[in-house]
């Protein structure tokens, strides 16, 4: 029963508990959804006949006005309209109906067919949307690159696999998911680290030529002199009126040196001292010192110098003092502490013949005679920048990257050093870091498509957790990514590419929460043969399984009862499966074994259970969460077991003692069932008999009424009956992990076109796939409700 | 009258010693899940007081030690948004605000209290503060009931949709403090790479802000965050160097190798790395979470093989209680630990926890419960001679946790109105 409702209802998240008055609810909703579409008319008389004077009894003794309870006044509610302009709220009252502790129990009962009829009302009115007009497809928040999708971004581009971003600080997840726009922050601790990590790739990736023969001279400050206005001593130049200091260097070399300058100074009206510096009596920087008073600053001048003598000279150029008799007021002067000279004599372009890979792809033109700085750079930067921003970019925008690199090697940086500042700066920017897409148009009164570079980002962060690669970009440049026939070429190249192992990876690591097993620990002496190795091999088995569902075009039904799966001799053996040799991985059937599908990997059993023994309550919920798509909702405020004796005997009597509070009894029916017809497998998954020394009893009566006598009952109702939810959970998971938000209610139109798909093709993946890329919420930008 | 410049920038713990007083610290140290009341709070209120079983291994430092009884934290209570206790108080247990019940969209807490020191004060010092922890953020599924896990995984706000990511890997907190290169090579390439670093930063702010200008509101968020990450970075990249390994004043640590795999090596590593950047004056607000909120990590090291979460669910089962106890005591040994580093730094010929507020506890009580009155909280230092002695404070029920931010606040120079759900400020010097 539970489980047909939410096939009608598609609100399956604001689902009614099991004590509903089903019949009731059934046709309640039923007439609903069938009458497509909301009846406004209908809906206000519903709610000033009905509904409204409902709400009033019910509520309206404590929640009104200023003073209400809990804060949350419902009396300004006059018609079934202004609810709706307030989700939020009544989101919470008809969560708290559904729980039933509101009315709380001092308060007038709410009539039991009244309270079912208003949760069906409200939930109707909430959550039903018009798939006759054209629905809001939402609106996705420009998302960070995860630290997965930064490291395969550039190994596909620039073939550097910076392994470090590993150590990325966490992308938090929301929705399940790590890839969630509105969760995706970027804390300074981040910045700190793209900063060290673009500094590192581009080395990694441009090798510089070997340095030339380089100087570095440190001026002893005493041996300056200064004519007039100031003080020298071997730690300070201190200028307190416009004078200047000069030596004589002998560049051994032409080309550019550096001037290094470390001063501070004091300020008049907030304007720090200004610093000239001359070569041969020739002005060729000023510079002033910005830095707070106190505080010192660094200055790298570049002097462009002939072979030969020059003549250095620095100076302080704008001293002023507003200081009276008594000193008050403001003097304007300037203190230096070091002087140095440096540079290196710069070096020919590399030979590409002694360059890594990545380099010979980046630099494919160098300066020469006949080839200026400029032009080289264009050549190279041009084809990177569009892959690294994913979309064409302005010639303008190419431009200032050019221009910053050539200024580089213009101040005495080698050719392949401007390329890795170049690169650098594009690693930076945040049309890199950030999937930014050409925003909506506020005015916009329609839900215009992403642009087709926009459509190619969100197809290949979705199925390789990378960029575009260049096939995708010709077709995006051509149109015609639309194309129906196209776009199922492409899913299907891209899923038969090595790079969609990181949607397996990412995508059933996050759902079936198989990342979790990093953390599960069992106890050594109670589960002896699991250890770290076995949970690797146990991973790579749902993985791998996971991967030739998807990857091989089958029913995704499949998940649930395959009688196969991959194992190695290793696992083999852990499970005791016997006839499996040798290390590689291969298809193992399960004919003679009790284990069908994915419930009964070792990996999702494990990742379920306590570090002691297995959790039925657990296992239930994670049936809930991840198979059938009907997350509990939290155990409720203030937690009746205080008051309660210790609960005791065996797991299976503990969990029914629990289940006994009326407050538990709700959620628990639902999950309870779940995980105790899988409690022939231990806190490990291997199969067992026993419990310390008791027979298992794996018997329950799920929520949907079946009887169930064991696990492969239960996987074979879950399969026969629960087809639909169990795809459609799929579905929505996947759109969360595509779309990089969470799904609103004005989703629902797009699931169920997906799932009409989906089911007439028997639920194989690449359906799913094509009707996740074609689905307006997926092609489309609307706004944020 | 200008200072050594170079000397000041690297080493200032040095420079400041002849002329200033020294700096206030603050710490916040979580610890998740609540605590065994029992064993925790002392029998006596006053200086008086002798330490419980859980708090014994700070009798060293008892001096400075005071337990704050019957503070309460209303952000944490459900408010009509159900279950999801320990998201709310990590997320509350700094910010005093009620976080907003979401898996992602429109995040909302409030600045936490280190921030707003940091925010004061932070320009006094190399980091304006340090967040750091032992655990990064969760990788999959839900974290607690339908709240993001940036509310469990954070316990430090820049504002109220920023959390600061925390550091867990004591090297990278080395690489943060120390500089890395070899010196020679510093000196021939640092200030033309400083000039580089900084056109490549101007470059990409020139970026973000064009981008910043016709977007929407969530993502000039995003934009925002961007723009403050970039000037933050930059002010540490172009302003100051960092420290040299053995040059006068810094202590000679070795470079750690990495995370060790013990949790216990890994939090008395990433306590040393704390202490040396207090020491060094790298900062002088730091936080640091033991563990995220709703921590289910066994400790087979000290005998407790279930789950940390699973047995702070005790049902009144003895057993399970005694085994919080000891997951209590553990952490706490390892509180002393960082303690005794502080009480070992002297500073003008006292110990740097005269100079400290630190503030180690949890926002839930029991974990059974789930209750956020009557926390487990002790405030270690004292405050710069406010606090003569530690002692056992006890405060009204629902007094709310705030008010001990408020006044620790004071004690640095900010002066706030009110901060989270305060009232007033605590009476406890």
């Amino acid at each position: 029963m539970l489980f047909l409702i939410s096939i009608l209802n598609y609100s399956t998240k604001r689902r009614a508990p099991l004590t509903l008055l089903m019949v009731f609810v059934l046709t309640f909703v039923f007439s609903l959804s069938s009458s497509l579409g909301t009846d406004w008319p209908v809906r206000e008389s519903e709610f000033s006949s009905k509904f409204g004077p409902l709400l009033t009894t019910a509520c309206m003794d404590c929640h009104v006005g200023a003073e209400a309870s809990g804060g949350l006044a419902l009396d300004h509610f006059k018609t079934a309209t202004s609810i709706t302009k307030e989700r939020g709220t009544f989101e919470k009252v008809l969560k708290r109906l559904e729980i039933g502790d509101m009315p709380p129990d001092d308060a007038e009962p709410l009539d039991p067919k009244d309270r079912e009829a208003l949760i069906a009302w409200m939930d109707s009115l909430l959550h039903d949307v018009d798939c006759g007009k054209e629905p809001n497809p939402g609106a996705v928040t420009i998302r960070r690159l995860t630290k997965y999708e930064y490291r395969n971004t550039l190994r596909d581009i620039l073939g550097v696999d910076y392994a470090k971003a590993e150590e990325f600080p966490g992308d938090d997840v929301g929705y399940g998911f790590d890839n969630i726009g509105d969760v995706l922050n970027l804390p300074p601790l981040l910045m700190e680290k793209y900063i060290n990590a673009a500094e590192e790739i581009s080395s990694t990736a441009i090798k510089l030529p070997e340095p030339g023969p380089s100087i570095s001279n440190n001026y002893p400050l005493e041996r300056f002199k200064l004519e007039r206005g100031g003080r020298v001593t071997a730690t300070e130049i201190l200028m307190y009126s416009n004078t200047s200091i000069e030596f004589e260097e002998n560049a051994p070399w032409s080309g550019v040196f550096h001037l290094e300058l470390v001063a501070s100074g004091t300020k008049v009206r907030n304007i720090g001292p200004e610093i000239a510096v001359a070569v041969d009596d020739k002005v060729i920087a000023r510079k002033i010192v910005n830095a707070p008073e106190g505080k010192d600053e660094t200055f790298d001048i570049p002097l462009r110098m002939k072979a030969g003598k020059h003549t250095i000279k620095i100076g302080f150029v704008n001293d002023e003092s507003s200081k009276d008799e008594n000193g008050k007021g403001e003097d304007r002067n300037l203190n230096i502490f070091v002087i140095r000279l440096y540079g290196s004599k710069s070096q020919p372009p590399l030979d590409p013949t002694t360059v890594p890979e990545s380099h010979r792809r980046i630099v494919i033109a160098t300066p020469s005679a006949y080839v200026s700085n400029e032009e080289a750079l264009q050549k190279v930067i041009s084809p990177l920048i569009v892959y690294l921003y994913r979309r064409p970019v302005p010639a303008a925008e190419t431009k200032r990257i050019i221009d910053l690199a050539a200024k580089a090697i213009d101040e005495g940086e080698s050719y392949e050093g401007g390329i890795q500042l170049a690169i650098q700066a594009m690693l930076l920017s945040p049309n890199f870091l950030f999937k930014i897409e050409e925003p909506r148009r506020a005015d916009a009164n329609d839900f215009p498509f992403v642009n087709d570079f926009e459509l190619a980002t969100r197809i290949s962060y979705f199925l390789w957790s990378s960029s575009p690669d260049k096939e995708l970009f010709t077709l995006a440049w051509s149109k015609k990514l639309r194309d129906p026939q196209v776009l199922a070429q492409q899913i299907k190249r891209m899923l038969n590419d090595p790079r969609s192992a990181t949607f397996i990876e990412n995508f059933a690591g996050q759902w079936l929460t198989l990342r979790k097993l990093d953390n599960f620990e069992p106890n050594a002496n109670l589960f002896p043969t699991w250890n770290s190795d076995v949970r690797e091999l146990a991973r790579q088995e749902t993985l791998m399984f996971v991967s030739d569902v998807f990857r091989g075009n089958q029913s995704v039904l499949e998940l649930l009862d395959a009688d196969y799966t991959y194992l190695n001799d290793r696992l083999a053996k852990f499970y005791g499966v016997p006839g499996v040799r040798g290390n590689d991985f291969q298809k193992v059937s399960l004919a003679s074994q009790p284990r069908r599908g994915i419930l009964t990997h070792a990996s999702i059993l494990a990742v379920t259970s306590n570090p002691t023994r297995t959790s039925p309550v657990k296992r239930g919920r994670f049936v809930l969460d991840n198979i059938l798509n009907q997350p509990p909702p939290p155990p409720p405020p203030g937690v009746p077991e205080l008051e309660k004796a210790e609960l005791t005997g065996s797991l299976r009597q503990q969990i029914e003692q629990h289940r006994a509070n009326p407050a538990c009894a709700g959620c628990h029916k639902l999950m309870d069932p779940l995980g105790l017809a899988l409690e022939n497998y231990d806190a490990v998954g291997l199969w067992r008999t026993k419990d310390r020394g008791e027979p298992i009893d794996a018997t329950g009566v799920l929520p949907s009424g079946e009887n169930v006598r064991h696990a492969g009952d239960l996987i074979k109702v879950l399969r026969t009956e629960h087809a639909e939810e169990f795809t459609r959970c799929l579905v929505e998971k996947l759109m969360i992990y595509s779309l990089g938000r969470g799904l609103e209610y004005y989703d629902k139109c797009a699931v169920d076109q997906i799932m009409a798909m989906a089911e007439k093709s028997d639920y194989r993946f690449y359906t799913l796939l094509y009707g996740i890329i074609q689905s307006d919420p997926f092609q489309r930008k609307g706004y944020r409700e | 009258m200008v200072a050594l410049p170079m000397l000041e920038a690297m080493s200032p713990a040095v420079a400041r010693a002849a002329t200033e007083s020294a700096p206030m610290r603050m710490l916040f140290m979580n610890t998740p899940n609540g605590a065994h009341m029992p064993d925790w709070t002392p029998a006596e209120k006053g200086a008086n007081y002798s330490l419980p079983k859980t708090l014994k291994a700070l009798e060293p430092y008892r001096e400075y030690v005071s337990v704050i009884s019957g503070l309460t934290l209303d952000g944490a209570r459900a408010h009509g948004d159900g279950g999801g206790d320990h998201a709310r108080s990590g997320a509350s247990f700094l910010t005093g605000s009620h976080p907003r019940k979401t898996d992602g969209t429109d995040i909302q807490n409030s600045v936490s209290v280190d921030q707003v020191a940091a925010q004061n004060n932070g320009h006094l010092t190399r980091f304006a503060s340090l967040e750091l922890g032992l655990q990064g953020s969760a990788q999959a599924g839900n974290c607690d009931s339908g709240y993001s896990c940036s509310y469990s995984s954070n316990m430090s706000w820049r504002n109220s949709t920023s959390p600061l990511a925390k550091e867990v890997n004591p090297a990278a907190v080395f690489d943060r403090i120390f500089g890395s290169e070899n010196v020679a090579d510093a000196a021939q390439a640092k200030a033309s790479r400083n000039s580089q670093r900084k056109s490549v930063l101007d470059f990409v702010l020139e970026d973000a802000n064009r981008i910043h200008k016709d977007v929407s509101a969530a993502d000039r968020r995003k934009m925002d965050e961007y723009l403050y990450a970039i000037r933050d970075v930059e002010k540490r990249l172009t302003h100051s160097d960092k420290l040299k390994v053995g040059e006068d004043g810094v202590p000679n640590f070795p470079r750690p190798a990495g995370i060790p795999r013990e949790f216990s090596d890994h939090c008395k590593l990433m306590m040393d790395m704390t202490a040396i950047a207090l020491q060094t004056d790298s900062t002088r607000i730091a936080t640091f979470m033991l563990l995220n909120e709703g921590s289910n990590r066994p400790y087979p090291e000290i005998g407790v093989s279930e789950g940390h979460h699973d047995v702070s669910h005790h049902g009144k089962s003895e057993d399970k209680q005694a085994k919080v106890q000891k997951i209590n005591q553990f952490h706490v040994e390892h509180l002393a630990y960082l303690v005794g580093l502080l009480a070992g730094v002297q500073e003008q010929g006292k110990s740097m926890l005269e100079n400290t507020m630190f503030v180690y506890g949890s926002g839930i009580s029991d974990g059974d419960r789930h209750n956020h009155d009557d926390l487990p909280i002790l405030l270690i230092g004292k405050a710069g001679g406010r606090i003569k002695r530690g002692s056992h404070f006890g405060f009204d029920k629902d007094t709310p946790l705030c008010n001990l931010y408020v006044w620790m606040l004071s004690q640095v120079g900010v002066k706030v109105a009110s901060f989270g759900d305060s009232n007033g400020s605590l009476k406890i010097s």
